[in-house]
């Protein structure tokens, strides 16, 4: 997939990240392309998630650059914390999808979509619940509009998170295992909303286990160790034929039967 | 036993019981306004301020719960004058301790509430592009109040009983006019039944309303 840089939707160049002493990520580089799906694989506790919450700075690394739009951070030379109204106006143009849904349990289904069209973009409530009907119906929940989250099974749930997110239109969307916490027989529903999605040519990064739906969908997968990329390619290079030995063990719990 | 139950006797004072309960009704409805104020600053300061910032209001907090609210009550009314060389009238002193003492209950029942939000309803409100007030506000604060109404309700009941100690310092509350009457008919068993009485029906309705709400909240 090329492009101009134009396209180049973000970039993040060598970020470094620590917990107290613990390094958890030792100069993790990725860039993004409009309509680009990239997945990223590896064992628990690698730092995929920290990854991932750096690129919309729920984290603040301590090292590395992020360019996102027009807007570029240097970590190293970030004396203070970006401000919340900064923050605020970057996440806008970054979504995230959680693993344990967090929707806003206060608030039915629609409430929690419209949120931030309402009381971030500005929007009507009219325009919202508009859109956000038709997000509904995108993840084929037009008939739990009304319903709170706890009345939702967990699948439902994550289809009206995913909804929460896409209402904000923005460029890109970072999904954290979001099938992870679902019953086996809830993930596909999930899924199948997530390949909606990439066909439609919406930009996403996706850490996940589901190794053959990865291989299936991304135009990129990023095998990360000890808060690193070990492997960045094609599904065709990593997962096919991957090159270290680690991602070979790493593959194989996968494909040799059940996963769990 | 044998008693000679007279209730009757009281009847030419019963407008000093009225007198004492409107007075124990307004300390309460008093103390828990300022009270409930007084701890929402200070909740507030404690879970968003750094730890310089919130230290005097965490010295505050321990020191009012630890202490004996009778305790606070005689230091306000007969210590703190000698050292701010002021009176202060009983009524002052004890609508301020009762106010503080009750200030740092309400402070660590909002802190509380508010901490006891999972920390990803915070994550999912900056993840759309809210700000961290807006976050508080329409996010975190109605989950929180749910969380803190029984120990809301809890304490105001408290604050009802406490109001009692105020009579210590000749404050003209429910039990103080209960007193005063007794040592003129010497009836402490009528008149003390009664005031125990009138408490009991101010604070019954307000536990009901508790378990009520508790109940609708389970629901939900
Ligand atoms: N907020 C945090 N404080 C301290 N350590 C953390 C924090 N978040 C993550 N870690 C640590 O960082 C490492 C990587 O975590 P994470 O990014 O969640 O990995 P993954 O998502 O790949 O399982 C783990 O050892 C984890 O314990
Ligand atoms: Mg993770």
């Amino acid at each position: 997939m090329m492009g101009s840089a134009d396209d180049v939707v973000l970039e993040a160049v060598d970020i470094r990240k620590a917990f107290g002493t613990h390094e958890v990520l030792c100069g993790a580089s990725l860039s993004v392309q409009r309509q680009e799906v990239i997945s990223i694989i590896g064992s628990s506790g690698s730092g995929k998630s920290t990854f991932l919450r750096c690129l919309n700075m729920l984290e603040i690394p301590q090292g590395g650059q992020l360019r996102i739009g027009a807007e570029t951070y240097d970590f190293s030379r970030l004396r203070r914390p970006p401000r919340d109204a900064q923050l605020a106006r970057l996440r806008r143009n970054v979504g995230m999808v959680f693993q344990h849904f967090n929707l806003f349990p206060h608030k039915t289904a629609m409430e929690n979509i419209v949120e931030g069209p309402i009381q971030v973009l500005g929007e009507s409530p009219k325009q919202a619940r508009e859109t956000g009907m038709e997000l509904l119906v995108k993840v084929g929940l037009q008939d739990k509009a009304d319903q709170y989250p706890q009345q939702l099974s967990g699948g439902q749930k994550q289809r009206v998170a995913i909804a929460r997110a896409l209402a904000m239109r923005p460029e890109l969307i970072l999904f954290d295992e979001v099938t992870s916490a679902l019953d086996p027989e809830l993930v596909g529903e999930v899924l199948t909303v997530l390949k909606d999605l990439a066909a439609e040519g919406t930009t996403m990064i996706l850490v996940t286990h589901e190794i053959a739906f990865a291989a299936d969908i991304s135009d990129r997968v990023g095998f990360m160790v000890d808060g690193t990329f070990a492997e960045l390619g094609t599904p065709q290079d990593v997962i096919y034929n991957p090159k270290s030995e680690r991602l070979v063990r790493f593959l194989e719990r996968f494909t040799s039967g059940n996963r769990i | 036993m044998g008693y000679d139950w007279d209730f009757g006797a009281m009847a030419p004072y019963m407008h000093l019981l009225w007198k004492g309960l409107g007075v124990t009704f307004l300390y309460t409805i008093g103390t828990v306004i300022s009270g409930v104020a007084i701890g929402l600053i200070v909740g507030l300061v404690r879970t968003n301020a750094s730890t310089p910032v919130a230290l005097p209001f965490r010295a505050y907090v321990e020191v009012f719960r630890c202490t004996p609210l009778l305790v606070q009550l005689v230091w306000m009314y007969y210590a703190l004058p000698v050292l701010l060389g002021v009176s202060m009238s009983a009524a002052t002193a004890a609508f301020l301790s009762l106010t503080l003492y009750g200030g740092s209950f309400y402070s660590e029942i909002f802190r509380g509430g508010i901490k006891a939000i999972d920390k990803g309803q915070w994550e999912a409100g900056h993840a759309i592009g809210m700000r961290r007030g807006k976050i508080f506000r329409r996010i975190i604060l109605p989950q929180a109040v749910k969380v803190m109404i029984p120990a809301f309700i809890n304490q105001t009941v408290m604050q009802l009983k406490n109001t009692s100690l105020v009579s210590t310092v000749a404050v003209g509350d429910l039990l103080y006019q209960g007193s005063i009457i007794t040592s003129t008919i010497y009836r402490p068993l009528e008149v003390y039944t009664l005031v125990a009485a009138l408490y009991f029906m101010m604070l019954f309705p307000l536990t009901l309303v508790s378990g009520y709400v508790e109940r609708r909240m389970e629901i939900r």
